[in-house]
């Protein structure tokens, strides 16, 4: 029993710092792309002017800064995905490894 | 038109055949609602990217850039962005924690009936929201493209998702939807590269163009949302309201593990990510060469646009590469809304037969082989009653539906999920509390808006987001502090946590 109790302890705290790596990038991650992508409706709400600032021959500063959102989406999942598999499995296996010793 | 029928016929006896192989493969309640968790992760991609993209994503996004430039841009990002949410907070979780819906979500976490009755509430009003105007837009679609009545179209779209869903389930659904993707991908590319080639592969030109022919304005946002508080409304909607549409987030459990949940997001994200890329070019182009009185002259939302480009890119009207290129993306139009409305009607037979019945009726005591049919039967009742729905909805305004199902979804759906999913004091009068306050802010909101009383609104924004996401979280976040402490449910967050991360279930 004592060792259970030892166990569920350790995967307890295994659990605790799988949620801290994961805030430690998800929640700037997050606040990139709605930054990213709520910014640019606020910028085509309130200075639809500066969105028509040519870029690139007819390329206006609306588009150019969609095609950034798409970009910036693409590179996001790509970066989730690596992060995810390097460093919160690894993590997510080690609870799950202390909670399955701790089961009776 | 005849061409449109002929592939389209081809594309209907493959789903038949999907469906026939399927239904010799559905035997449990798992492969009913879940295809067994067996797909691979880019299976599920691409079911995903059929699932998702919609007839308003595959006709109307090009309409909207075609009509009103940017804007129509605006609405082919937010859904690829709403993907990030999904992916980050939501898609691994969702596969940990449930089995079959978001109703096994809420239930795991709170083990109380009032709780997994809000959640079907929450399931269920999103699915019709979504699945109604899905239908008025196939009766609508098919008459344009086809020629077949109102009437017929509603009985054939809906005699196919019964057929599909009641016989094939999971697995026959989910082919409907890899099929579907797999089409408009091809027809995607295809036109690209037919656009493409007119411009000397530089797309470029297609702004310079159009704001040649239809002034700088065109290429600026505020030509159909006027409301600078929409535009950040519809956006709010789409990324937080793609992660409460039920029926796009039970696909997460027709795969295997978290890891592969992840990754099928990751698919999806690449495969309608370009696709939604490209119908901004795919408007701009068809604003050139078709131009928008041939777009307008042929149905007033613009919802034609992409078949006149198609047919323009073959050769024009009248010419046999026009009229196949016409025929083929009208045939993956019809094939896209099959696709949609079968997973909404799986999506909703499962929440009623799985959560309603079997769970909160019977307490979870109804023998598996007994579950399965009487979630067939519940498809084919769904499927019955969308065909009526659909057919009571000619001529109705339906706009106000498609909204509330995203805001609901986003306001109701959303904080309940993500609050049951992280927050430790989060309890049954939270998840009734954010589900009141979101779903009635949500419909209110709607209902006095431009969207439903046009110029005599009491509201000015067509999209109520803004305002009823806040409102749902409050509401749960008051009615989990006015339900007073669950000490119980607390004492077990720190082992549903552990499964909410691991995906180790408690005992």
């Amino acid at each position: 029993m004592a060792r259970n109790e030892a166990g569920l302890e350790a995967a307890q705290a295994a659990v605790q710092s799988l949620i801290a790596a994961k805030l430690r990038f998800l929640v700037l991650m997050t606040i990139i792309f709605m930054v990213g992508y709520i910014g640019l409706t606020v910028i085509a709400g309130f200075a639809k002017g500066l969105m028509g600032v040519k870029i690139v021959g007819p390329l206006n500063l609306g588009f150019a800064l969609i095609a950034f959102n798409y970009a910036l989406s693409w590179v996001l999942a790509l970066v989730y995905e690596r992060i995810a598999n390097r460093i919160f499995d690894p993590l997510a296996s080690r609870a799950a490894a202390s909670s399955r010793r701790s089961a009776p | 038109m005849s061409i449109t029928l002929v592939i389209f016929a081809v594309i209907l006896l493959i789903s038949l055949g999907i469906t026939y192989w399927a239904a010799r493969r559905t035997a449990t309640t798992s492969d009913f609602y879940a295809a067994d968790g067996r797909l691979t992760a880019a299976q599920n991609g691409f079911a995903l990217a059929g699932d998702w993209c919609s007839a308003a994503a595959f006709l109307g996004f090009t309409g909207l850039t075609a009509l009103y430039g940017m804007d129509g841009a605006f609405y082919a990002l937010g859904p690829l962005v709403a993907f990030c949410t999904v992916l980050f907070l939501v898609a691994e979780p969702l596969r940990n924690t449930g089995r079959y819906t978001l109703g096994d979500v809420i239930r795991s976490r709170m083990q109380t009936r009032g709780s997994l009755l809000a959640a079907i509430t929450g399931t269920v009003v999103v699915n019709f929201a979504y699945l109604m105007p899905q239908m008025a837009g196939a009766g609508v679609l098919v008459r344009l493209l086809t020629g077949i009545s109102y009437d017929w179209a509603e009985i054939f779209v809906g005699i196919s998702m019964i057929v599909y869903v009641a016989f094939g389930g999971m697995l026959a659904t989910t082919w409907v939807q890899i099929v579907k993707a797999v089409l408009m991908l091809g027809a995607g590319a295809i036109i690209l590269v037919m656009a493409l080639l007119l411009v000397n592969f530089n797309p470029l030109s297609f702004f310079a163009e159009a704001e040649a022919k239809y002034g700088a304005n065109y290429l600026l946002p505020g030509n159909y949302l006027k409301n600078p508080f929409d535009q950040i409304s519809l956006g709010l909607g789409y990324v937080l309201g793609l992660a409460g549409l039920p029926h796009v987030m039970t696909r997460f459990y027709t795969v295997p593990d978290a890891k592969a949940a992840r990754r099928s997001v990751v698919w999806v994200m690449f495969l309608a990510g370009a696709f939604f890329a490209a119908t901004t070019l795919f408007g701009l182009a068809a604003a050139n060469f078709v131009g928008q009185d041939a777009i307008r002259a042929a149905d007033k939302g613009g919802n034609l646009t992409l078949p006149l480009l198609a047919q323009y890119l073959g050769g024009g009207k009248g010419s046999f590469g026009g009229e196949l290129m016409l025929g083929f993306v009208a045939a993956v139009a019809v094939a896209t809304i099959l696709a949609v409305v079968s997973a909404l009607t799986l999506s909703t037979s499962s929440t009623i037969a799985h959560d309603f019945y079997v769970n909160w009726v019977k307490g979870g005591r109804v023998e598996g082989r007994h579950e399965v049919w009487i979630a067939r039967a519940t498809a084919v009742v769904i499927g019955l009653l969308a065909i009526a729905l659909g057919i009571l909805a000619q001529g109705v305004n339906v706009a106000v539906l498609v909204i509330l199902a995203i805001c609901v979804a986003a306001s109701a759906n959303f904080p309940v999920l993500i609050l049951s999913l992280f927050w430790r004091r989060f309890n049954t009068g939270g998840v009734i509390g954010g589900m009141t306050a979101g779903l009635v802010s949500s419909v209110v909101l709607a209902m006095i808006g431009p969207a439903m009383r046009g110029s005599e609104a009491l509201w000015p924004l067509v999209n109520p987001t803004i305002v009823s996401m806040p409102l749902g979280f409050l509401g749960a976040a008051v009615g989990s502090l006015l339900a007073g402490r669950d000490l119980e449910n607390e004492k077990r967050f720190d082992a549903f946590l552990l499964q909410v991360h691991t995906g180790v279930a408690p005992e």
